[in-house]
């Protein structure tokens, strides 16, 4: 981007995910706007802007630290208001990973609907465009709700693309089978195993009684296979790892994981190593800090092509469903 | 005992919400919060809401294992759970609004953007010729000329010895522009100036950064002003957006935050709590003189001043550049008479404890004998507490509108906490019967 232009792109970066804010910016050829994000002694968040947002097309890359989540939200929301009392022309929040996905529904009396709450609060706080990445859907096939919640467009990109190549890259696909380690799971699972022309598995959990996890069942072949895990995120890793000693004992030769948001918290990186499987593939949608130095099995895939790509796309109003089935190299 | 009213708390000031319950006779509502590993806040709200006028109290306030962010986040989780749990009305109670507090810009004493020590980049931006950064077509962006370097030196220069009264630097702000004013000691600047120079920002906000050396050394683009995003507002109408139907909040900072939402909002008054701890515990207190530590509680002060018919003072906060040579006050002017008196320093909030030290410093200079200072919001962040420790303060009166417990421990018998529970429960129990909240107001 040159500097005589109006209406540029105008990136800011919050703090969760300063790195991948820089990938973003190097690929698109502009530089990360001059803004500081950081908290009084009070804790009260404060931002200042150092440059003319006025006119622009602002992009605002904030993910969610894991344990930071409502730290960066507000420091997002801060961010957004920010801009729009600053005269933007359009500001879109890029949140690779969005906060509160999995609390979209209510499933209990009176539990909230969090998910609901946050897409509420960026649009009053402004924001008028959203790109998010494999946004969680508890039944894959239903599509996400959290894209009903809003009145703005949700761009909604995939991890399918990058993970295809990260898989013909790295593997014989005669040799692989595609698993998924739930029944909600099994659409992006096929859809995977479709596109590599491979076989596929899936796992179901018997539930005998409600509150009482029974034994895991694999639905298919795996024997002598390499089994590859795909999920959309990875918390805890408790499901991910008792359904790779399934595979294993199922007779796969190897298993990995695909996963697209690498949440990791609590003791995730403890039970990773202490677990059968060879490896956990994760996109860097999530800051990881020092995950990877302290998981030998973490290999991390940058997502920042795809994302960099739809931001000029949405800049200069390109269609972006090209994204959903090609990886930008 | 009331009926249909479920008082809801978060975790920010377990305590209020514990006497709020058992003033109004009623046994606080059973819920879960807290946080899952993955950082998101996890609420279960366990009592039926269906139907009733909710009151959640969460003050704002970082603290309890929690930062103040996720107080408020929660805040919005339960108001928005107990709507979609089909409460018939929600009430917000916030004893202390987060975020009412417009940041100070880090101004300089002579009223200009901060100046910092050029990088060498700027130094190849930044000339006289520079234009904002405004985008335009066909304006291209300053080049720079090849002295540029030294009008910025000169610039600087200049609003020093303009701005040379000093003032009390930060405990831990590094002056960052040290290598850049060592070795120039023309301009009659000395070393001790330059210093406090560099450290004025600290001493002029009202809020004290948790990293300072990373403000100091942020540069907006050369030509423009930078700014500090104003998030009163935005809270408003997250909360509203949310589903509050009603704030309850007292001694906002700025009455003016009212008008940003579009529900009701009641704000009620620490001052009859204050003014009874004065009549009941300052001896002779109509001998007393009641300051105001700066001229936007002027009003404030001089309010309960002229009910209890005492003399008033006011500290005037100078922000332009004077020749005073007296280095510590400075800045600061006041404007009234305190010599041999009994001075009761009188202010909405003390988050750093800057003003009101300062203030005291000051008060004893000219004489005070005795120096209360009555606060309704004791924030105590950052040095807040040794700084208070330190001073010429001979008792800080607070309410407990945020927790107290941590700082009655360490300023021990310097701290007095009034208690404002039973002021909330009653403007709960009003509001819930319609009845008229003003006679809170009051205070005679």
């Amino acid at each position: 981007m040159s500097g005589e232009m109006a209406n540029e792109i105008k990136l800011i970066s919050g703090r969760s995910h300063p790195e991948l804010s820089d990938k973003i910016a190097k690929r698109l050829g502009v530089e990360v706007a001059r803004t500081i994000s950081l908290n009084y002694s009070n804790q009260e968040t404060s931002f200042t802007v150092g440059e003319s947002v006025r006119d622009e097309d602002v992009f605002i890359i904030q993910s969610t630290a894991t344990g930071d989540v409502n730290e960066g939200l507000m420091e997002l929301l801060i961010m957004i208001s920010a801009c729009r009392t600053a005269s933007a022309r359009r500001i879109t929040a890029v949140i690779p990973n969005f906060p509160y996905a999995r609390q979209d529904k209510k499933d209990k009396s009176r539990a909230p609907i969090s998910a609901r709450l946050v897409a509420n609060m960026l649009q009053t706080a402004g924001a008028n465009h959203i790109v998010t990445v494999d946004l969680h859907a508890s039944q894959v096939s239903m599509g996400s709700t959290i894209q009903g919640f809003f009145s703005v467009p949700v761009d909604n990109l995939y991890a399918e693309p990058s993970f295809l190549r990260y898989i013909r890259e790295n593997f014989k696909t005669e040799d692989c089978v595609i698993v998924s380690p739930d029944a909600g799971g099994a659409k992006r699972a096929t859809s995977i195993a479709d596109h590599l022309n491979t076989a596929f598995a899936l796992i179901h959990k018997e539930r005998p009684r409600p509150n009482v996890v029974g034994r895991m069942v694999l639905v298919g072949n795996v024997e002598d296979k390499i089994a590859i895990l795909v999920d959309d995120m990875a918390d805890t890793c408790g499901t991910l790892v008792k359904a790779a000693a399934v595979l294993k004992e199922n007779g796969a030769k190897s298993v990995l994981a695909l996963v697209t948001h690498g949440i990791l918290s609590g003791n995730a990186i403890e039970t990773l190593n202490g677990s059968v499987l060879s490896a956990l593939v994760v996109t860097n949608t999530v800051p990881l800090g020092d995950k990877v130095e302290r998981c030998p099995k973490l290999r991390v895939i940058d997502i920042s092509p795809t994302i960099a790509e739809a931001i000029r796309r949405t800049h200069n109003g390109e269609s972006v469903s090209y994204l959903f089935t090609h990886a930008p190299v | 005992m009331v009926r249909n009213i479920v008082v809801l708390g978060g975790n920010s000031h377990p305590k209020l919400v514990e006497s709020v319950c058992s003033s109004l006779g009623l046994p606080p509502c059973n819920r879960l919060l807290g946080k899952f590993s993955s950082g998101e806040s996890r609420c279960e709200i366990q009592d039926s809401v269906r139907g009733k006028d909710v009151y959640i109290i969460q003050t704002g306030f970082g603290g309890n294992g929690a930062k103040l962010n996720d107080h408020f986040m929660d805040l919005c989780i339960m108001i928005s759970a107990c709507k979609t749990g089909s409460a018939r009305r929600v009430t917000a109670v916030l004893p202390l609004f987060p975020y009412s507090r417009q940041p100070d810009l880090p101004y300089t004493k002579a009223g200009a953007p901060l100046f910092k020590a050029p990088s060498e980049n700027s130094r190849k931006d930044y000339t006289f010729d520079s234009v904002p950064a405004t985008p335009a077509p066909g304006i291209p962006r300053s080049n720079g000329l090849i002295n540029g370097g030294d009008i910025t030196n000169k610039l600087l220069k200049t609003s020093l010895t303009n701005g040379s009264g000093p003032c009390s630097p930060a405990p831990d702000g590094k002056p960052n522009g040290e290598g850049y004013f060592n070795g120039n000691g023309t301009n009659g600047v000395n070393g001790a100036h330059a210093d406090s120079g560099a450290t004025k920002q600290a001493s002029f906000t009202t809020h004290d950064y948790e990293n300072l050396s990373i403000v100091n050394a942020f540069q907006a683009r050369p030509g423009y002003k930078q700014w500090v995003a104003q998030a009163g507002t935005l809270v408003a109408n997250l909360l509203t957006c949310a589903g509050a139907d009603h704030v309850i909040t007292m001694d906002l900072h700025d009455p003016q935050v009212q008008g940003f939402f579009d529900v009701p909002v009641d704000n009620l008054y620490g001052r009859p709590l204050l003014k009874q701890y004065i009549m009941q515990n300052i001896p002779n207190y109509k001998d007393a003189v009641m300051v105001s530590p700066d001229a936007g509680g002027a009003k404030r002060a001089t309010a309960i001043a002229d009910s209890m018919g005492i003399d008033f003072a006011l500290i005037h906060k100078e922000r332009r550049p004077t020749r005073i040579t007296d280095r510590q006050n400075a800045s600061m002017m006041l404007v009234g008479n305190v010599t041999d008196r009994v001075c009761i320093l009188l202010d909405d909030i003390a988050d750093t404890g800057n003003t009101i030290t300062r203030a005291a410093k000051l008060l004893k200079k000219e004489g005070a004998t005795k120096i209360y200072a009555l606060l309704t919001h004791g924030v105590f962040s950052g040095d807040a507490i040794s700084r208070i420790k330190a001073s010429a303060l001979d008792k800080v009166v607070v309410t407990n509108s945020v927790p107290q417990a941590d700082h009655k421990a360490l300023l021990g018998s310097k701290l007095e906490v009034l208690d404002i529970a039973p002021m909330f429960a009653e403007a709960i129990r009003r509001v819930h019967h319609g009845e008229s909240i003003s006679v809170l107001f009051n205070f005679d």
